[in-house]
């Protein structure tokens, strides 16, 4: 397992780690943060930037996430979109036995793209 | 009268903790499912967000007001708030959205199209409009809103237990 990075704010706490096909943005805690646009963007259009030129999917998972804002989803739709009309590999895991991740989640199954490139995935 | 929950919060944002462990505390105490407690827990929390973010408060005593309770199948939330002038763009766009999702035959349309729309949103744009959405589709709530003639803005979110 590669170096992990992790970033805090309030409840919310995302590591970042780095491995040979992947990069993994692990989502933990509570997300109830007021400026999701301030501190998760940020992270995930780095990752995003880092992950395109190196070829590595990138593995957002909120499987340990046990509250999320709307306001978190924002970030998350957008860095999907740019994605998708790019040439970034993502691949969103949610944990699909938790209601509210399946519901949250598995909408976000329109960013999806045949080719595999993006991958919104629930398993239990 | 059934179970039932009040909360003042100020407008301070790391109230919204404390509001997020109350509300689930009270609705697991009531005896709901975790996927119910979870559900409602996120329908206080959203409206009590856009009260903190859109309210106005300027007097000590000003703050964002949580009920909470459950009368037989039908659970009920009403957060109250004052309200300015800096309000009035949010007002209007409450007013909108609610309108805009009940025009949709199904809640999860107006969501999907709420994704849509935010996908296709500048990067720095960090109004989101999900909430109100998301607590009509997540939540499986009908919202409404009153404001007095104080300026005193409610906006309630009503829904069946299943």
């Amino acid at each position: 397992m590669g170096k992990v990075q992790t970033f805090t704010n309030n409840q919310l706490t995302i590591d970042i780690a780095e491995e040979e096909r992947t990069i993994t943005v692990h989502f933990l805690g509570k997300s109830i943060l007021r400026d999701p646009n301030d501190f998760v963007m940020p992270i995930l259009l780095r990752t995003l930037g880092e992950a395109i030129p190196a070829r590595k999917r990138i593995v957002m998972n909120f499987r340990d996430l046990s509250y999320m804002n709307s306001s978190t989803l924002t970030p998350v739709i957008k860095i999907l979109e740019r994605a998708r009309v790019g040439e970034g590999q993502i691949t969103v895991e949610y944990r699909k036995s938790l209601k509210w991740q399946d519901i949250s989640f598995s909408a976000l199954v329109i960013f999806q793209t045949p080719d595999g490139r993006i991958v919104i995935e629930g398993t239990d | 009268m059934g179970p039932e929950l009040e909360l003042r919060v100020t407008s301070d944002w790391t109230e919204m903790g404390r509001v997020n462990q109350a509300v689930s505390d009270f609705l697991a105490g009531c005896g709901l499912p975790t996927e119910d407690v979870d559900k409602y827990t996120m329908v206080v929390c959203e409206l009590v967000e856009n009260g903190i973010k859109y309210g106005h408060f300027n007097q000590e005593k000003d703050a964002v007001s949580v009920r909470v309770w459950i009368a037989g199948r039908t659970i009920s939330v009403l957060v109250t708030n004052p309200v300015g002038n800096y309000s009035r763009t949010y007002l209007s766009e409450l007013d909108r959205t609610i309108q805009w999702v009940r025009g949709f035959q199904a809640p999860f349309e107006a969501y999907i199209a709420r994704m849509k729309a935010i996908s296709r949103e500048p990067l720095e744009t960090d109004k989101s409009g999900l909430g109100l959405v998301r607590i009509t589709y997540e939540g499986r709530a009908m919202l409404d809103f009153y404001l007095d003639e104080n300026d005193t803005l409610s906006v309630s979110a009503i829904s069946n237990l299943e």
